[in-house]
């Protein structure tokens, strides 16, 4: 079978998929959409760097409420430092067979695919065209550089907000 | 592919603190340098900010090394404009006129790398050079449809660069506080001084001036 082909169909396959059934295939597919977990509440507090900042911060003349803010904004501004950095340096893959398809040539392929004897054609039509669409999303998301600063802007507000109680913290020290 | 690459900077060589030991860097996370990126480069940075301190405290020494980072970022994200602008005219090109079908995105995308930063060998130069002809483009008309096609990635870069200029901001005035408070507390504690010596002083002479 053709490569062309061959990925065609697995393509068409897959959306006759509804999910997996094992509660370890439930467990892994309910993290599929989690992006970089800055939204989740980090318990900085129990954690032995967190005491270590405190102590040493303690030392340069703050407050011992000022110490524990200081040390669980740094802590906080870390993490989301380290979220920019794993998005950045892995940006979501280009789909090269989808941004390159040649939609219109596969839709006989499409035919052949969905009835080996006889294509019907209102399906051939929605399949064609859910994939058209995917192919219009693949092409609208460009290149690497374009899918690592999309992705990279949507961690603005959480280092707006980090650097932000970070530094109140410091100053009201 | 990218690695990620963690940098360990040495407390006990690189940081010019009071005491080295009570450093914060071993306890936060360590910023990260993509493979093709010179640790040397980023260690100089540092050292060169943390010269301009005159004896920073611990905290100082940490924001520092984020104002660093940021600095850093700028960096990569000027350099992803470049490539912002090379993706959207590889892009233009491969699609160019009726050609398509002939061209790989990928291959053209790769061509024109290196047709731009001069490394594209002979046959390179002559296909990027045959389809900007067969595309009735000059190189320069390219970079101008490319940079309005890439308008709108380029306008979120400049924005990070922005960000990464309001956290510089914002680390500036926190290590300015830190430095005010370290002046103030040493002011006080000298006045301390003064102020015991001078009570000392009174109570001597108090006792001297005392009949027998």
């Amino acid at each position: 079978m053709p490569n062309h082909r061959r990925s065609l169909a697995n393509r068409s396959n897959a959306l006759k998929s509804t999910g997996p059934r094992s509660v370890a295939g439930k467990r892994a597919s309910s993290q599929n959409s989690r992006k970089h977990g800055l939204n989740s509440t980090p318990d900085f507090e129990s954690s032995s760097e967190y005491r270590a900042l405190v102590d040493l911060i303690a030392e340069e003349g703050f407050s011992g409420f000022a110490c524990a803010d200081i040390a669980s904004s740094l802590l906080n501004y870390r993490r989301v430092m380290d979220a920019y950095y794993d998005t950045y340096a892995s940006p979501e893959p280009v789909d090269e067979f989808l941004r390159d398809a040649n939609m219109k040539a596969s839709n006989p392929i499409f035919g052949e695919l969905l009835s080996p004897s006889g294509s019907e054609p209102q399906d051939v039509r929605e399949i064609a065209a859910f994939f058209a669409s995917m192919q219009r999303q693949e092409r609208r998301k460009g290149g690497p550089a374009s899918r690592r600063s999309a992705d990279t802007h949507k961690l603005i507000r959480y280092q707006r907000n980090g650097i932000a109680r970070l530094s109140r913290a410091i100053r009201q020290g | 592919m990218l690695y990620n690459i963690h940098l360990s900077i040495d407390v006990d060589v690189a940081m010019p603190v009071e005491d080295k030991s009570k450093s914060l860097l071993p306890f936060l996370s360590s910023p990260k340098l993509l493979p093709d990126e010179s640790e040397a480069e980023f260690e100089s940075g540092l050292q060169s900010l943390l010269s301009e301190l005159d004896n920073p405290s611990p905290l100082a020494v940490a924001l520092v090394s984020q104002l660093n980072e940021c600095l850093w970022w700028i960096r990569r994200h000027t350099v992803d404009k470049e490539l912002l602008l090379h993706e959207a005219m590889a892009r233009l090109l491969s699609k160019a006129g009726s050609y398509s079908e002939a061209y790989d995105n990928r291959k053209v995308s790769e061509a024109l790398e290196h047709y731009l930063d001069g490394s594209a060998d002979k046959d390179e130069a002559a296909w990027i050079d045959e389809i900007l002809a067969e595309s009735k483009l000059t190189l320069s008309d390219l970079r101008i449809r490319a940079f309005k096609d890439a308008a709108r990635h380029i306008k979120m870069v400049d924005d990070l660069i922005h960000r990464q200029h309001q956290t510089i901001r914002h680390l500036q005035r926190s290590i300015d506080s830190i430095d005010y408070k370290s002046r103030l507390i040493k002011r006080m504690d000298l006045e301390l001084a003064a102020l015991e010596s001078k009570q000392s002083v009174k109570e001597v002479s108090s006792l001297d001036a005392k009949p027998s």
